[in-house]
């Protein structure tokens, strides 16, 4: 299929831009980070045998010396292999350990998130672009507000109100300490207890724009020939709405997709660091603060790994739900 | 400072060709909010300073809450929350308009110019701007921001990195746009009498992207002050700076949350919330500017209102529907009558034409009769009833919701423009036909259902096995027939047909005549022909109405039309089409002097 190829070698354009890019960034960078991180490994009681100086170096430049494209073609070959180079502030554990255990927490703490804001937010947005003219329209100008709350802010008042003062969440975390992390009810019960919080922050500022595309889109379904003949044919009002208007004006909303999971991944890296939740966004903020360069650069590939991904998944999606995709490709 | 002047170069912009009063944003409540927002935060920004105190001197009354001295409390240390807050305004202003006026030009370029160029480099541009788009934005930040040694952050280096994250999606809005202004009449002829690149850009392009241009500033904005409040509250903000982010920092780190100072964390992000929502209130207005459709609308737009109505028509021989006295208002502060005070009775089984030129309120009519009119639309006075061959009279205009909706297509069906858009594009054919029968027969079994459905298509002309098809798989000439065969499915009485044969070629046009006639002849439903084409009216109609401001003028048997019209502007009508022979004013049989001559108009 001439679609299916087209998105796949744009989203292998991506990935190589992504990876190179983060070849990039530090040989631009003043400084010498491969010093500084060797320092640091000493400092720690690590031994620097010229190995890991060679993986170190080979990830964020020599500072002289080498050409930079076998360089280039070593980084490469280490990535392939999942080579991430060893983390400083976790040491010795190498980087991309480090990164898997952090990663499933923000999977599935924004995934969740994300696919409850989308659902929610298309839905209402369908409604109130169907009912316009009511007095829905006045939610339209309030999901301005939630939209333009920084995340970060919305967490901190929501911790305030119904942790601190009410008391009916936890202040941080992402579980129970006393627990040990494994699938058994009582960790599981912690841990959706611990995220219900930050899912929630999540939600509320991402759902506003969700609502605000789709009742746009609805309005300018609603005036098409389709939606008319749909109306004339008698059929009875909620399924003009949903199979006639609302399944027309959701498809841009999925097509844009891409736009706003950057908003959300960007507003719950934030978000994390608030709830010192145990997901890859804390990590990265860890990462940054003891200058660990190898674990910074290998989480910045897999949150873009990760959200090539998504946008990969929802192109396949939209592929099913327009069927002119199909054909012209 | 920063967003007034978004609104006033909006105001003042000139627009060679659209008249710069479509550019100006309509005055709302919505607005006028968002304006009153944007310019007391703005001011509170620009002059604050200039009043508060020292925002960093220390006291030794940390942590004081609201009133007295300091109007918003102290933070930790004493400093004055509110001088502190004045600051921070302003900083926070400045670095959003920066990255807003970065991040658009980047976005103009890569979107205009690459859309404009066309070939090798609008592929290369929109791939580049597709990459930026996802990858995502705050994580590359963090990464560029950790490199850079924290004492080498000026709010330069912030803005830059701020900026370069954060064009791609607006310039994928404006490559949309660019391409389709690039493909219209005056910007073709603009190149084509060889004006300069730069010239067709800047003169006949830019100024039509302006109000996109706008809302896409003000979003940038909106992005860039939030950006920049996320990396200082993650302490990787611009050194030695004051903003609302890093505000939050501070508030973060000095435990204002655990020790309960909520003058210390709330007004700064209550501002950030203001100012954005200011700016997104202003943006509505914008966006009402690019699609007017978005415009509010003062009543329910899925009712049809009915303002007053008369008694049902009493039944006359052979009728099936009677509209008597029907006139339609589209409501508003210049209220138009685009249907005056019409009458006509519909036989059985006959087909009646109804001409007249676009705008005279033909379609108006139509939708009326079956009240799909919507608002401003309403009906202001008279009736339409329909005499059902079970002998039981409808009042059309009284039914009720769910009444009307089992009339709709059972009694009356319609068919519309097929070829354009009136079939539903991601549903199939098969779902659009059966949802019909689901609606309407909720006994019938799928099996029967699906063979009705098959046997319809066949009818018409069209293959049974195209009911797994899409609207796009079928050409102009199948659609219609798909229309047709629509309208079939439940046995109508009456069936109103809108320009059913515009919009396709001669030959595809006879044929669907053709077989509308012999439906007729078979089926023996009575038809409401609406079109411009009045040749095709004396050709096909027993009787033809023509129209003229919401007006029927004439109406009488096609024969009567075609060999004595009585009105002057039904003679013009005829008039104006040539004859096979080349004449002009073939269609005028009587000898009399042409009355158009003389000025009719």
């Amino acid at each position: 299929m001439a679609y299916y190829g087209r998105k796949l070698l744009f989203y292998l354009a991506a990935l190589w831009a992504a990876v190179t890019l983060n070849f990039i960034i530090p040989r631009l960078m003043p400084g010498n980070p491969v010093d500084i991180l060797l320092a640091k490994l000493q400092q720690r009681g690590g031994s620097v045998d010229p190995s890991v100086r060679r993986s170190y170096e080979l990830l964020l430049g020599t500072g002289g010396g080498g050409s930079a494209v076998s360089e280039y073609f070593a980084y490469l070959g280490n990535l392939a292999r999942g080579d991430l180079g060893i983390s400083v502030s976790v040491f010795p554990s190498p980087v991309s350990e480090v990164i898997m255990a952090s990663l499933w927490w923000t999977v599935v703490l924004v995934g969740i998130a994300t696919l409850l804001s989308f659902l929610l937010g298309v839905a209402l947005g369908a409604l109130v672009g169907w009912r316009r003219g009511t007095w829905l329209d006045n939610l339209v100008p309030s999901t301005t507000v939630l939209a333009a709350v920084p995340y970060f802010w919305l967490a901190l008042l929501l911790v305030a109100l119904l942790s601190s003062a009410l008391g009916w969440f936890p202040l941080l975390g992402g579980y129970d300490v006393v627990l040990s992390p494994g699938w058994n009810a009582e960790f599981l019960s912690s841990a959706i207890y611990h995220g219900t919080l930050p899912a929630l922050t999540i939600v509320l500022s991402s759902i506003g724009g969700w609502l605000l595309g789709m009742r746009n889109m609805m309005v300018s379904a609603m005036s098409e020939d389709y939606v008319l003949t749909a109306r004339a044919k008698g059929l009875r009002g909620s399924r003009v709405m949903i199979r006639y208007a609302a399944r027309n004006a959701v498809l841009p909303s999925v097509a844009g997709f891409a736009i706003s999971l950057g908003f959300v991944v960007a507003g719950s890296i934030v978000t994390e660091q608030v709830f010192s939740y145990p997901g890859i966004g804390s990590r990265l903020l860890q990462a940054v603060q003891n200058n660990d360069y190898a674990l910074m650069q290998g989480i910045f590939l897999v949150i873009t790994i990760a959200v090539l991904g998504a946008n990969l998944v929802v192109d396949v999606m939209y592929a099913l739900i327009d069927p002119r995709t199909r054909v012209s490709g | 400072m920063t967003n007034i002047s978004t609104a006033t170069t909006l105001s003042a912009a000139p627009a060679s060709r659209a008249g710069w009063r479509s550019m100006l944003p309509r005055w709302t409540p919505k607005l006028g909010v968002g304006l009153g927002l944007i310019i007391v935060i703005t001011l509170f920004g620009l002059l604050g300073p200039l009043f508060a105190g020292d925002p960093d001197a220390v006291r030794d009354i940390g942590l004081t809450p609201p009133g007295g001295e300091h109007l918003v409390g102290t933070t930790q240390t004493g400093q004055d929350v509110l001088a502190q807050l004045t600051h921070a305004t302003r900083g926070s202003l400045q670095i959003g308009l920066l990255v807003g006026v970065m991040a658009t030009i980047l976005s103009a370029f890569f979107g205009i110019i690459g859309a404009y160029a066309g070939g090798f480099a609008d592929e290369f541009f929109s791939l580049f701007s597709n990459v930026m788009l996802v990858i995502p934005g705050l994580p590359l930040v963090i990464v560029i921001a950790g490199f850079v040694p924290a004492d080498q952050r000026g709010a330069w280096t912030i803005a830059i990195v701020l900026a370069v994250t954060s064009w791609a999606a607006s310039a994928r809005v404006l490559r949309a746009q660019t391409l389709s202004l690039r493909n219209r009449d005056y910007v073709a002829a603009a190149r084509v009498a060889g004006e300069k690149s730069w010239r067709v850009i800047t003169v006949e392009i830019l100024p039509n992207l302006l109000p996109l241009l706008a809302s896409q500033f003000v979003f940038a904005v909106i992005a860039a002050i939030l950006g920049e409040a996320g990396l200082s509250f993650l302490g990787l903000g611009a050194s030695n700076s004051s903003t609302l982010g890093t505000m939050l920092f501070f508030a973060q780190n000095g435990f204002a949350l655990q020790l309960n100072a909520w003058w210390w964390f709330v007004p700064p992000g209550l501002i950030i919330a203001l100012f954005g929502c200011g700016l997104s209130l202003v943006n509505f207005s914008i966006d009402e500017i690019i699609n007017p459709k978005l415009r509010d609308v003062p009543l329910r737009a899925n009712e049809a209102p009915v303002a007053s109505r008369a008694v049902p028509a009493a039944r006359t021989k052979d009728a099936v529907l009677t509209v008597e006295n029907l006139s339609v208002v589209y409501q508003g502060p210049a209220p138009v009558h685009a249907v005056r005070d019409v009458s006509f009775t519909l036989r059985r089984g006959e087909i009646l034409g109804l001409a007249g030129e676009s705008g005279c309120g033909k379609t108006t009519l139509a939708y009326a009769v079956n009240r799909l009119h919507r608002p401003p639309a309403e009906v202001t006075s008279g009736s339409v009833t329909f005499h059902d061959h079970d002998g039981a009279d409808v009042d059309v205009l009284a039914l009720a919701p769910e009444e009307l909706r089992a009339f709709r297509w059972s009694k009356l069906s319609m068919v519309f423009q097929g070829a354009m858009n009136a079939l539903n594009p991601v549903t199939t054919i098969g779902a659009q036909l059966d949802d019909v029968f689901t609606t309407h027969r909720p006994d019938m079994s799928r099996d029967d259902r699906r063979q009705r459905c098959a046997d319809v298509l066949e009818l018409v002309g069209v293959d049974p096995r195209r009911l797994s098809s899409f609207a796009h798989e079928l050409s102009g000439g199948m659609r219609q027939r798909v229309m047709i065969a629509m309208a079939l499915l439940l046995d109508p009485q009456v069936m109103i047909m809108d320009e059913p044969t515009t919009a396709l070629d001669v030959v595809v046009q006879r044929g669907i005549v053709q077989e509308i006639l012999r439906f007729r002849d078979e089926l023996g439903f009575a038809v409401v022909f609406i079109t411009h084409d009045l040749p095709l009216l004396l050709e096909i109609s027993d009787r033809i109405a023509v129209m003229r401001d919401g007006r029927v003028v004439e109406l009488g048997t096609a024969e009567e039309i075609h060999r004595a019209a009585e009105h002057p502007y039904t003679r013009e009508l005829l008039d104006a089409f040539p004859s096979l022979t080349g004449e002009r004013g073939g269609f005028v049989r009587d000898a009399k002097p042409l009355l158009h001559e003389g000025g009719v108009r």
